[in-house]
This record gives structure tokens, C-alpha cells and sequence, in this order.
């Protein structure tokens, strides 16, 4: 084996290494997680690791799913009621702050890359640089806010504290998005008779489709999973999610492991049905073919 | 109708000015070039005339009316873009419908429209096709056929053949011509190949960092340039040019260079005394025999066939000329020639500001 193939050899067998650990970093947990799902409460407190339960049990997401079920030997009422609530706000807050956020992403992206204003990129970069402060730091302002706005719970104000946390994000890369694409492009359609509105929505938007799609992924995922902000602002069920009800599954001298790894493991299911979803939406190669 | 009439038109970019306050009238259903070096403001032109840049100063108007101020897209002018800038996400008819659509014209005429402009330009079997799954020629026509399907009152093209083979090129050439006479469209076109400006234009414009050297029919260009800038930069291989000293005397006008004695025909400004250039053209010279009176001394440097004609390139004095000739020629490299010139072909310019004296 001469020197330059031991080194593309030993190349390979790093790429190798590093898929693994990043596999077992990022699946890992799931896996875990879904295998204690299965486990019984009796496996779970047992002293030998077992990669996959011996005797498998639904009895965690019977206890998530059924009226009743058996703990410990005794009848007790599912939590059910409380998990599909929480499902529905989670779905509601998450999928209601992607769209006003892609919404007003589209439009705001594009006067910061496009229109020309006093203050452009001042305002631009306060606006990102927002994304820079920590969330603990505003929480305080943010919810004496909320408490005079009357939204503390409310749909209304959990969303919007999602939009303006999530915007900048979406807003950077919307206008990287839109500054990538070919001036000339929308020039023609100005010399047609376009305005800029009309040549924003039918000829850019579509063609920018991929990035918004990404910005509606990353926006949803940031949303689904928050857990701060609603522990503040949505201590009741009427808006409370699932990423705060799952670890109130820790009751005071019990820690229910398999039910939480149950609902957790059903906690990810939307999110993976949105990005698979969305993905589709997701190609490349839009630009072909417009210029030479 | 449109007749367009730029007045001294300026542009900054920033303090950096980069067109110089140009004059031009484009008559109604004309034809003209915009032609000059990279850089020196011809897109910049076009792109103020279709509204897609700032006017620092001066005025563009239409048929008497300023339109300065009005937006591009209801100056009712069409542009064919350098790059094509088609909507990839729409196909040859959406594309050449788009502007149509825009102007509320039923659906049903839309397509009949789109129909004949693509038998026009030999588009039809493509027009349910994305612009991707075309040829460059084939998008090149797309382009072409969104700006003629509305029948605008401008024209403007941005070196619109400039991604095309030399054939192709040739050809296109040949169509856009044909089909501006067809439609009578008042048309600018920017270049810097002057064969198309030559071939295509009904007059020409010469720039040079932001300035208008010359406007002209194109033989007018060619036969009489203004000043050095044009007569360099028109016709290829490009103007020979010597220094010289204007004389006068009885037998008539003379400029004499360090190496011949130049007569010229006709009348001349300048006084005897004055130092000026002569320009000949490489095709206006001839080899001669022997010495004779008004030949150059060439010292032959090097033969290029070119197939129609032959170029000779050398030097009288240390100035390097080329000679064009209609026949093939042989002659071993080194040689000492003479040229002989036509006394009518001979341009004089002022040493001093370049202008043309004769
Ligand atoms: N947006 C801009 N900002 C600053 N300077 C510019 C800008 N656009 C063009 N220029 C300058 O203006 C001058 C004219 O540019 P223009 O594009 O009109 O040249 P052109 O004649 O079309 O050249 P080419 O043949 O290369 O296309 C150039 O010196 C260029 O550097
Ligand atoms: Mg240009």
C-alpha cells in the first residue's frame, strides 16, 4: 500500500468514524427513547441495560391513549385529555407562527434586499441582531408586556412572541435568498408591464419557493420545540403545549419514564410528517434556464 | 410613432460621473447602434432610456414628452437583456405571453398572438417547453419574441447576441434586421461587435468614457470618421495612422511623415506647419513596385492569410502598419516594400485634439 493510498484509506475510515458518531449523537436518543417506551416499569428500574425491551408493553401509550389504564397495579385515569389538548395548542401556536413568519419574511426580505430606504441595512442589522440576545433577558419586559396586553394564555400572544423570535432568522435568510437571484429577472418583468408587487408574488416568489420552504422548516421546528416561552406564557391547558406538559409527567415521588418516552416519541411525529412534507417542495434547480 | 430625443443626459454613480451630458435624436422607426470599449457607458444609456436607471441630468423624451419620472413599466418599451432573463418557472408561451396577460388581453387572443410571433421565429414546436430545455439560440428567440409580442414602441437590445456562436450570430443577425424592417419598431441596439453595428443599423453611435464621438450612417462612420477615436476603432485590422507636417504649396497639399511624402485630395483645414495624423486604411493600401512618388517604405514582418484576404503587418520607420490585400501574396519575411496610396483614401487629423481636417 504506497503512502498516498494509506492516507486516502485512512481518510475514508475517519468519514467513516465521524457518520458514526454524528448517527449515534442524533439517533441515539430517539432510539433510547422509543425502546424505553416499550420497556415495562419493572425493566425500566432493573439493574442490567437492555437495548430493546425483553417483554415488549403498549402499556405507556395505553396510558397516554385510553380512558383508563393500570400503574402500579392500581386503575388510574389516563392523561389523554390533558395530551390532546396539548397536541392541539402545539399544532396551533407552531403551524400559526410559520405562516404569519414566512408571510411577513416574503414581503420584508425583499424591501431589504431590493427597495432602497434611508437606514436599509441599520434596520436590518438591528433587526438580526436581535437573534443575539438571550431569551431569559427580555422574559421579564416580555411578560409585565403580555400581562398589560391582556395575552398572557392567549393563542394570540404565544404566536406572536414566536413571530418576533423567529423572524430575523427567516428574515436573513430570505434576503440572502432573494439578493442570490438575477436583478434582471424582475427588470423584465418590470419592462412587461409588472409592478412590484405583481412581479414579487408571480415571478420571484415562486422561484425563491425553496428558501421559503426552509424558513417555514426551521420556523415550525423552532416553534414546536420551544419550551421557555410557553412555560411562561401558557401556564394553563388552554394554550399550554406538549414540549410543558410532557415533564409535568413527573409526579412527586414517582418518575413515569416510559410515559414520557411515549408521549415524547409521539411529540415527534408532527414535526418529522412536516419536514417530509415540506421537503418535497424543497429541489433545486428553479433558476434553469432563465439566463444564459 | 416614436421619436426619441435624449438632451444632455448625465449619470453619477456616486461622484464618479460616467456619462458626460449626451445629445441623440432617434428618428421614428430607426434603427440605431450604440457601440464603444467595455466601460464606456452604453448599457448605462440603454438602461436609463428604458427606465431601469436614475437620470442625474438631462432629459429623455418620447414624441415631445419628458419621461423622465415615468416608471419603467409604462413607458411601453421592450428590452431583449444580454443574460435573456427568462422566467424559468414559465414556459415559451407563458414567457411571451406574460406582458400580454399584464395588459388584461383576453386569454383567447393571447395564445393566437404568442402563436404567430413564435411561426415568426421559428419557435412553435417549443412553446409548451421550460426555457431550460432549450438551446442558447432558442432562448435567445424567446427573449426576442417577449419583447416583439406587444408591439411596443421601443426597442432596446443590450448586446443581445453576445452568448451566441459565431454562426448562430450571423444569423440572428440577419432575422432581428429583417424583422425590425417588418415591424417599423424604433429600435437601439447596443454592441461591441461592429459587423452587427455595420450590418444592421440605419445609424451608428460611437461612444467613448461617456461621450458620443460620432453619429453616423454606418459608411459615413467608416468613410469619414470624425476624429482618431473612430476611424481606430471602426474597421478591422484598424486604421494605420502616421505622424505628420501639413504643407501647402503650389502643386498642392502635402503631409509630410519621417518616412513619405502623403499628398491629399480635396480641401483641408489647418495651416501649413501644423503637425496632424494621417490615417489610411490597411485595405486602402497597395504594394508598388518601386519608390515612387508618395510611396511608404514597409519592412515585412509577417504574412497572415487570412483565406479572403491577406493581412501584412511590418513597419515603416518604427511605426508598425498593416497592409489588407484582395490576392494572395508571398514574399519572403524581411523584404522591403513600398505601398502605394490612393490619394482620396487619405484622413488627416489635428495632432493636437484628434479631430478630422479633411
Ligand atoms: N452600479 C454601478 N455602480 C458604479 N459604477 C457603475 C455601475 N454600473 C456601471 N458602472 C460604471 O459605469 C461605467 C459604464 O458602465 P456600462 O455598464 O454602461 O458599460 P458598457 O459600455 O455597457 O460596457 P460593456 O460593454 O462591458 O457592457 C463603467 O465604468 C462602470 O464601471
Ligand atoms: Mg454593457
Amino acid at each position: 500500500m504506497t503512502h498516498r493510498n494509506f492516507a486516502l484509506a485512512g481518510g475514508k475510515i475517519g468519514t467513516i468514524i465521524a457518520v458514526l458518531v454524528l448517527l449515534v449523537w442524533s439517533v441515539g436518543p430517539i432510539y433510547w427513547s422509543l425502546a424505553t417506551s416499550f420497556t415495562s416499569p419493572t425493566d425500566l428500574i432493573s439493574a442490567e441495560p437492555h437495548f430493546w425491551p425483553a417483554d415488549m408493553t403498549l402499556e405507556h401509550y395505553a396510558k397516554l391513549f385510553g380512558s383508563t389504564s393500570m400503574s402500579q397495579g392500581n386503575k388510574v385515569a389516563s392523561v389523554w385529555p390533558q395530551f390532546s389538548r396539548a397536541i392541539i395548542n402545539s399544532v396551533i401556536t407552531s403551524v400559526a407562527a410559520t405562516f404569519i413568519t414566512v408571510a411577513i419574511a416574503a414581503f420584508a426580505a425583499y424591501a431589504f434586499a431590493r427597495m432602497k430606504f434611508p437606514g436599509r441595512n441599520v434596520l436590518f442589522f438591528v433587526v438580526v441582531g436581535t437573534l443575539a440576545i438571550p431569551a431569559y433577558t427580555v422574559m421579564i419586559p416580555l411578560y409585565r408586556l403580555m400581562i398589560a396586553l391582556h395575552l398572557v394564555d392567549t393563542y394570540v400572544g404565544v404566536t406572536l412572541i414566536y413571530v418576533s423570535a423567529f423572524l430575523p432568522l427567516a428574515l436573513w435568510l430570505m434576503r440572502s435568498v432573494y439578493q442570490s437571484m438575477p436583478l434582471s429577472l424582475e427588470e423584465a418583468a418590470w419592462m412587461d408591464g409588472a409592478g412590484r408587487v405583481y412581479t414579487l408574488v408571480r415571478i420571484i416568489m415562486p422561484l425563491a419557493a425553496p428558501g421559503l420552504i426552509a424558513a417555514a422548516i426551521i420556523t415550525f421546528l423552532n416553534a414546536w420545540g420551544q419550551f421557555l416561552v410557553p412555560l411562561v406564557f401558557s401556564p394553563t391547558l388552554t394554550t399550554k403545549p406538549l414540549t410543558v406538559l410532557i415533564p409535568e409527567f413527573v409526579s412527586r415521588n414517582y418518575v413515569d419514564y416510559g410515559l414520557i418516552n411515549a408521549a415524547g416519541i409521539i411529540a415527534i411525529i408532527p414535526p418529522v410528517l412536516v419536514v417530509l412534507f415540506l421537503n418535497r417542495f424543497l429541489v433545486s434547480g428553479l433558476m434553469a434556464g432563465a439566463t444564459k | 410613432m416614436a421619436n426619441l430625443t435624449i438632451s444632455q443626459l448625465k449619470k453619477n454613480y456616486g461622484n464618479v460621473e460616467v456619462l458626460h451630458g449626451l445629445d441623440l435624436t432617434v428618428n421614428d422607426g430607426e434603427f440605431v447602434s450604440l457601440i464603444g470599449e467595455s466601460g464606456c457607458g452604453k448599457s448605462t444609456l440603454l438602461r436609463m432610456i428604458a427606465g431601469l436607471e436614475e437620470i442625474t441630468d438631462g432629459t429623455i423624451a418620447v414624441d415631445g414628452r419628458v419621461i423622465n419620472d415615468v416608471a419603467p413599466k409604462d413607458r411601453d418599451m421592450a428590452m431583449v437583456f444580454q443574460n435573456y432573463a427568462l422566467y424559468p418557472h414559465l414556459t415559451v408561451a407563458e414567457n411571451m405571453g406574460f406582458s400580454l396577460r399584464l395588459r388584461n388581453v383576453p386569454k383567447a387572443e393571447i395564445r393566437p398572438a404568442v402563436e404567430d410571433v413564435a411561426e415568426l421565429l421559428n419557435l412553435s414546436p417549443y412553446l409548451d417547453r421550460l426555457p431550460k430545455a432549450l438551446s442558447g439560440g432558442q432562448r435567445q428567440r424567446v427573449a426576442m419574441g417577449r419583447a416583439i409580442v406587444r408591439r411596443p414602441q421601443v426597442f432596446l437590445f443590450d448586446e443581445p447576441l453576445s452568448n451566441l456562436d459565431a454562426k448562430l450570430r450571423v444569423q440572428m443577425r440577419v432575422e432581428i434586421k429583417a424583422l425590425q424592417r417588418r415591424l417599423g419598431t424604433t429600435s437601439i441596439y447596443v454592441t461591441h461587435d461592429q459587423m452587427e453595428a455595420m450590418t444592421m443599423s440605419d445609424r451608428i453611435v460611437i461612444m467613448n468614457h461617456g461621450k458620443i464621438e460620432q453619429i453616423g450612417a454606418p459608411l459615413e462612420v467608416y468613410d469619414r470618421p470624425a476624429n482618431v477615436f473612430v476611424a481606430t476603432f471602426i474597421g478591422s485590422p484598424s486604421m494605420n495612422l502616421l505622424d505628420g507636417v501639413l504643407e501647402r504649396n503650389a502643386d498642392g497639399i502635402f503631409i509630410r511623415t519621417e518616412t513619405a511624402v502623403i499628398r491629399v485630395a480635396g480641401e483641408i483645414s489647418g495651416q501649413s506647419g501644423s503637425n496632424v495624423i494621417v490615417g489610411v486604411r490597411p485595405e486602402h493600401l497597395k504594394i508598388v513596385a518601386d519608390a515612387t512618388e508618395g510611396s511608404i517604405p514597409f519592412d515585412l514582418d509577417l504574412i497572415e492569410p487570412t483565406g479572403a484576404e491577406t493581412h501584412l503587418y511590418g513597419q515603416t520607420g518604427k511605426v508598425l502598419m498593416t497592409v489588407a490585400l484582395n490576392d494572395r501574396f508571398n514574399a519572403p519575411l524581411g523584404s522591403s516594400l513600398y505601398l502605394g496610396i490612393q490619394e482620396k483614401h487619405v484622413h488627416v487629423f489635428d495632432k493636437e485634439n484628434g479631430q478630422r481636417l479633411n
